[in-house]
């Protein structure tokens, strides 16, 4: 759409400036230290070095061949899972299905470090409560296991169990868009429902798959908490938890730093291909809007149907989040139902005894409020430029605002460590650096809540308003910001629940001063206090859900919910 | 009492080798607690400090000094004493002065700290006068704060007591492969030191051959009685006694074993930084750690052992008199404190 | 001193001229119909008008007074016009009221007066009883309504309508046609009026503008751009028409279809093959066989489809040429059949592009 008239230019321009310098700024500084440092710049001379020993020292080539091949079996688990369920809650008539979408949901916003350490609770080998009950009801002696947890496995299966929402939202979007007639067309032609189903509806449906498991792969690359959790006592290092190995006193930053180079690599060419399965229309709306479409009847496959959705998200969410609250409120290390086990006493000692609780709750809030606010103007600011501007630097702020995507927490963790504990700017030691990490890792988020949301503000509405005689001013009071206001308060809320639950970057970044809830579950999480573990992360899911629960009591927008894969 | 003492001071007094001269010619002369110290260290309203000693214990002990001195709130950062070298490096590197008081379990930090000039001699009268004068740092930068012991532990209610392991070599039938657990030297001071002093003593073709039972690792000392108490695994191979016995309190079912070879012993000192932020809270919190009250309640309830002349031992614990304790010698563990690591993870990953 | 004046208005994308040169006056008070294929630059021409665009060349003045010109453009808000978008653009969280009072509401009127005008206005155009709904409520239509009473309530000095029937089925179309026309003879704001329907065209404008590739083609009456297009590409986009190509013979007969046709209107080309223009209702069909001469040829019938009312033939001619023609009901040519076609003189124009 063209501009709107050589004023709003005006004012545009010096906003447009300020808002592509600091996303720059918030972007480059670390990248260019990143290179700098992996370079051997820290170490007197630039060389290869680093890269070199990348690939010749198996201590290094071996967590980056385990990081890659961990994320391409939960990408495959993932699309394995997720595309039948999107199915049936998409398409078909399955029973329950805002439940399953919720309970999904649910899924999607469980930080994995917090998975892993339920699913520690759940399935260690000798101790785990699912293996406790295989041997009773089978009478089994001790030797006996149903899982370990503590596998390249269970490792897998966590990270599995905690992308499957990506591929699950994106894959039930994409078969939502598809046209009910082309399936009808393919059923009157006489296909049974399967045939359907693999003929016309995957294909369909495949590049909004393809996309989903891509960023699945992704997110299991790239993280840290879960393997940093299950792989260590397996004996393990993933590239991810390498890094921060690198990255203990004395560093080795020049290894860490290149270390950190292929998982970049790797993120830029598959959001790349991931880009092009999309095509321009990005991401897509969730909530369960009504059907339109037909349902698929499942008939007397409907109880098969049931049972394999309930299983996915007892295993993802149920079982999971019980273990947390039976261990929160277990007296004893061996978690069990019988009434004297209860006890208030871990809730006691996180609230009252343990002396990071406090400081990490504080933080942890006023991080996320200020991430929060900030991305949400910021983004709102950009998109809104980018959405209407007609300067060639609107579309390049617009891809500056969407760069994070494709740098890894722990990667950019690294970057703002050796730019920000080295002056001009030493923001080491406070909140500034944590906030700094947050925002841009956030950024994406918001930006792509109001991309979208623009999309759905023709540009006809404000014009309206124009050319009736109200200027650009009380056009965005009367009618940009009442249609776009739960956009703002969606996206406000979604930032905020990403940053307090961020731990790769975060785990380089903090001091005592600084310590955050995430960061607190994983130190005491390595102290080995079960009990306060789990009360600390129920603590944070709650949060979370309150939170969501905002964004969702709003009032029906007029404009659709967005969420996104960010 | 002073069979205990004699061993104790042979002990502590190997930490001492490596400041030499005379053993009491640099102490410096005993701070006592006035009141302006108090006044001062209340104005200061904080006193953060960094431990490696178990979470809930250490948390009471800042409950006991916070009820003690109202007024003063005690931030606890607990981690394993590798990684409490590490932050300390970490923030000292980037100029962050946020630590008062620190203890570790791993002694060889101390001397590497008191070499570059970080630590701030002190000593209270307390110190001066109950603590074996071998034991302490002859110029008072730090002090032994408690006694660790890395012992083999079971689950009573697994394992009967006729099949409980009672040396290293029996670790390495068959029958326990898969069974055991152990903590990391990456992560443990306890354990850093605790290995060392196997090593010297088995050498690298004990652990080798341990590496092949299939041993389960985890990071804190702390772990190995918790993952024991919990019947995930049977016997923990190393792990710090005085947390069996919290735990044994707490009505888990375990039994301490000391193996037949010889016993890690593992110094646990205390220091003040001089960069230390609250630099008087900190003198009054550290007098409060070597403290008689503190010392015992650290014996009774968190069942570590103590330096403290006047402090009694448990009754369920077996005297030191009558344990074969192996020597430490932290000079040697800074030396091959990489090396030592880098060939542990070879051998069990992490 | 016209109301709307557009001089030599230049509109360029990279390269390209959407609006190329484009000199057009508009009266007071008439409605001036802007006709084209998509990308002829009609609706760019339409937001230069409303102050959405800068040109890069030319000016646009409404009463006079220059409101836009390269670098120097009043913005919207200050134009006093008014303008339907193709889209509607109601405020979907206004009611109904609240967006035709709107623009009131901007220029500070009092609530009893702007209540009472959008009463008033709601009442012209058949929706005062769906004041206090919301545009999501409403029917495509209904909201169309609507679009054209906000932009109607506030007495605008210039009205601009983007397409805007191009939204709604045939029959509504056709109603609201007659609708739009009515209320202009009723308020006769200076009006212009984008669209690429020509029946549109015919039955609202007092004037068409045809334009074609950022250029004005032709414009006139009604009347005047049906029976006196100037160009082929009008000739074709106004009411369909059969074209016959051939050398020029001299004088004003061209060599078509094997015969010399004569020309009874139009101008014939100064080099080149030039264009015959004549409809399809006025060739005229026989069976019987009268000879050749005047602007008589044999054809063949290729094709016949009854339309109810009429009968639309295909038929063909020597050299390859063919016309279609429509005929009464009455005339029944089978297919196959040869016919004599004839093509009077007076209907045929030569057109000189």
């Amino acid at each position: 759409m063209a501009s709107s008239g050589a004023r709003r230019l005006e004012l545009a321009v010096p906003v447009l400036a300020l808002g592509a310098v600091l996303l720059a700024a918030l972007i480059l500084i670390p990248m260019g230290w990143l290179g700098y440092v992996s370079l051997g710049g820290l170490q007197g001379g630039l060389t290869f070095g680093n890269f070199a020993a990348l690939v010749r020292n198996p201590d290094m080539l071996w967590p980056l061949l385990l990081s890659l091949g961990v994320a391409f079996a939960v990408a495959v688990v993932c699309a394995l899972v997720a595309s039948p369920l999107a199915w049936l809650v998409a398409r078909t008539d399955l029973p329950w299905k805002r439940a399953f979408r919720l309970l999904v949901m649910a899924s999607f916003v469980t930080p994995p470090f917090l998975g892993a350490v339920a699913w520690e609770i759940l399935a260690a080998r000798n101790s785990g409560l699912l293996n406790e009950a295989y041997r009773l009801v089978l009478g089994l002696p001790r030797s006996d296991f149903l899982f370990n947890v503590y596998t390249v496995t269970g490792l897998v299966f966590v990270l599995a169990t905690y992308t499957f929402p990506y591929v699950f939202i994106l894959a039930a979007n994409g078969l939502e868009r598809i046209p009910a007639e082309l399936e009808e067309a393919s059923s009157i032609l006489g296909a049974p429902r399967w045939r359907t189903a693999a003929r016309v509806t995957l294909p369909l449906a495949l590049p909004a798959l393809l996309a989903g498991t891509l960023v699945a792969f992704l997110q299991a690359m790239n993280n840290f908490g879960a393997p940093a959790i299950l792989a260590l006592p397996a004996g393990l290092q993933t590239i991810t938890t390498k890094i921060w190995t690198l990255f203990q006193f004395p560093p080795q930053p020049g290894l860490a730093a290149a270390a950190a180079v292929p998982l970049l690599a790797v993120t830029v060419l598959l959001l790349q291909a991931q880009r092009r399965l999309l095509g321009r229309r990005g991401y897509a709306v969730i909530g369960g809007k009504g059907a339109r479409l037909d349902v698929v009847r499942l008939g007397r496959w409907k109880v098969p149907a049931f049972a394999f959705a309930s299983l996915v998200v007892t295993v993802a969410v149920i079982m999971p989040y019980a273990a947390l609250i039976l261990s929160a409120f277990s007296r004893r290390l061996t978690i069990t139902l019988e009434p004297a086990n209860f006890t208030l006493r871990n809730l006691l000692f996180v609230f009252t005894e343990l002396s990071g609780t406090g400081s990490a709750l504080r933080n942890t809030l006023m991080l996320g409020v200020t991430t929060a606010t900030a991305g949400t103007l910021l983004t709102l600011v950009i998109a809104y430029i980018a959405a209407r501007g007609a300067l060639p630097l609107a579309r390049w702020l617009g891809f500056l605002a969407t760069a994070p995507l494709a740098i890894p927490s722990i990667v950019l963790g690294v970057g703002l460590f050796f730019a920000y504990t080295h002056p001009p700017f030493v923001l080491y030691g406070t909140l500034g650096i944590l906030f700094v990490a947050f925002l841009t890792i956030e950024l994406p988020i918001g930006y792509q809540q109001f991309q979208a949301a623009f999309r759905g503000l023709h540009a006809e509405l404000e014009e309206a308003g124009r050319i009736l005689g109200a200027g650009r001013l009380r056009t965005l009071r009367d009618i940009v910001a009442p249609l776009l206001w739960s956009a703002v308060i969606s996206t406000w809320c979604l930032v905020f629940v990403a940053a307090i639950r961020e731990l790769s970057a975060a785990i380089l970044l903090f001091t005592a001063d600084t310590k955050v809830l995430s960061v607190l579950i994983y130190d005491l999480n390595e102290t080995g206090e079960p009990g306060a573990i789990a009360v600390v992360g129920l603590t944070m899911l709650l949060i979370t859900f309150a939170v969501i629960g905002v964004a969702y009591a709003l009032p029906r927008s007029w404009l659709p919910l967005q969420t996104n894969t960010g | 009492m002073k069979t205990r003492m004699a061993w104790v001071g042979v002990l502590a007094g190997a930490i001492v080798v490596a400041s030499a001269t005379s053993v009491q010619a640099g102490l410096p002369a005993p701070t006592p607690v006035t009141d302006e110290l108090v006044k001062a260290a209340t104005a200061e309203g904080k006193v953060v400090f960094y431990t490696s000693v178990e979470l809930v214990l250490a948390e009471n002990l800042s409950k006991m000094f916070q009820d003690k001195y109202p007024g003063i709130s005690v931030q606890v950062e607990r981690t394993g004493s590798e990684r409490v070298f590490q932050r300390i490096g970490q923030e000292y590197a980037a100029n962050i002065h946020s630590v008062d008081v620190v203890n570790s379990s791993d002694a060889s930090h101390f001397i590497y700290w008191k070499r570059n000039g970080m630590l701030q001699p002190f000593l209270s009268p307390e110190m001066a006068e109950d603590y074996p004068a071998s034991s302490l740092d002859p110029d008072g930068a730090y002090a032994p704060w408690r006694l660790n012991i890395s012992a083999f532990a079971y689950n009573t209610t697994l394992v009967k007591e006729a099949d409980a392991p009672k040396s290293f070599k029996d670790l390495l039938d068959p029958k326990w492969k898969g069974n055991l657990v152990k903590a990391s030297p990456s992560y443990s001071g306890t354990i850093m030191t605790a290995t060392y002093e196997t090593l010297t003593a088995l050498g690298w073709e004990y652990f080798e051959a341990l590496a092949k039972q299939d041993v389960m690792q985890t990071q804190s000392a702390l772990e190995p009685p918790r993952k024991v108490a919990s019947g995930e695994r049977e016997v923990m191979v190393d792990g710090s006694e005085y947390f069996v016995y919290a735990l044994i309190d707490q009505g888990n079912p375990l039994k301490v074993v000391y193996p037949a070879e010889g016993v890690p012993a593992i110094t646990s000192p205390a220091a003040m930084l001089k960069d230390a932020p609250h630099p008087n809270a900190a003198k009054l919190f550290y007098a409060f750690l070597f403290s008689q009250p503190v010392q015992q309640v650290m014996v009774d309830k968190g069942g570590t052992r103590s330096f403290h002349k006047l402090v009694k031992d448990r009754p369920d614990h077996v005297p030191l008199a009558q344990l074969k304790l192996w020597p430490e010698d932290a000079n040697a563990v800074e030396a091959r404190a990489e090396e030592i690591k880098s060939r542990y993870r070879q051998l069990f990953g992490g | 001193m016209a109301a709307v004046e557009l001089r030599g208005l230049t509109k360029r994308y990279g390269a390209l001229a959407v609006v190329d040169g484009v000199d057009l006056a508009v009266e007071h008070g008439t409605l001036v119909c802007l006709l084209g294929p998509s990308g002829c630059g009609k609706t760019t021409t339409l937001r230069l008008i409303a102050g959405f665009l800068e040109p890069d060349g030319g000016e646009i003045r409404v009463g006079g007074e220059r409101l836009s010109a390269p670098g120097a453009v009043v913005p919207p808000e200050r134009r006093n016009m008014s303008m339907i978008f193709q889209s509607y653009a109601l405020w979907p969280h206004m009611t109904i009221a609240e967006n035709v009072g709107y623009g009131l509401a901007v220029r500070k009127l009092g609530r009893d007066e702007i209540a009472k005008r959008v009463t008033e206005i709601l009442t012209v155009t058949q929706m005062a009883r769906y004041a206090d709904r919301y545009p999501a409520e409403l029917s495509g239509g209904q909201q169309q309504r609507v679009a054209l009473a906000r932009a109607l309530v506030v007495k605008p000095e210039t009205l601009l309508l983007d397409e805007p029937l191009s939204n709604l089925d045939a029959n509504l179309r056709e109603e609201m046609r007659f609708e739009l026309r009515r209320l202009h003879d009723e308020y006769r704001y200076t009006t212009v009026y984008v669209t690429h329907d020509q029946q549109e065209a015919m039955t609202a404008a007092d004037r068409i503008v045809v334009m074609r590739e950022g250029r004005i083609e032709q414009q006139g009456t009604p009347a005047e751009i049906y029976e006196r297009p100037a160009t082929e590409f009008v000739a074709r986009f106004i009411g369909g028409t059969n074209i016959l190509r051939g050398a020029h013979l001299g004088g004003n007969r061209v060599r078509c279809a094997g015969i010399a046709l004569q020309c009874g209107q139009g101008e014939v080309a100064a080099k080149g093959e030039t264009a015959v223009s004549i409809r399809p209702h006025e060739i005229r069909l026989s069976e019987s066989a009268d000879g050749p001469g005047g602007n008589r040829v044999r054809g063949r019938i290729e094709r016949q489809v009854y339309l109810g009312p009429t009968r639309d033939y295909l038929v063909r001619l020597p050299e390859d040429a063919a016309v279609r023609v429509i005929a009464d009901r009455e005339i029944d040519i089978p297919e196959g059949r040869e016919v004599t076609v004839e093509l009077p003189a007076e209907f045929c124009r030569a057109l000189p592009t």
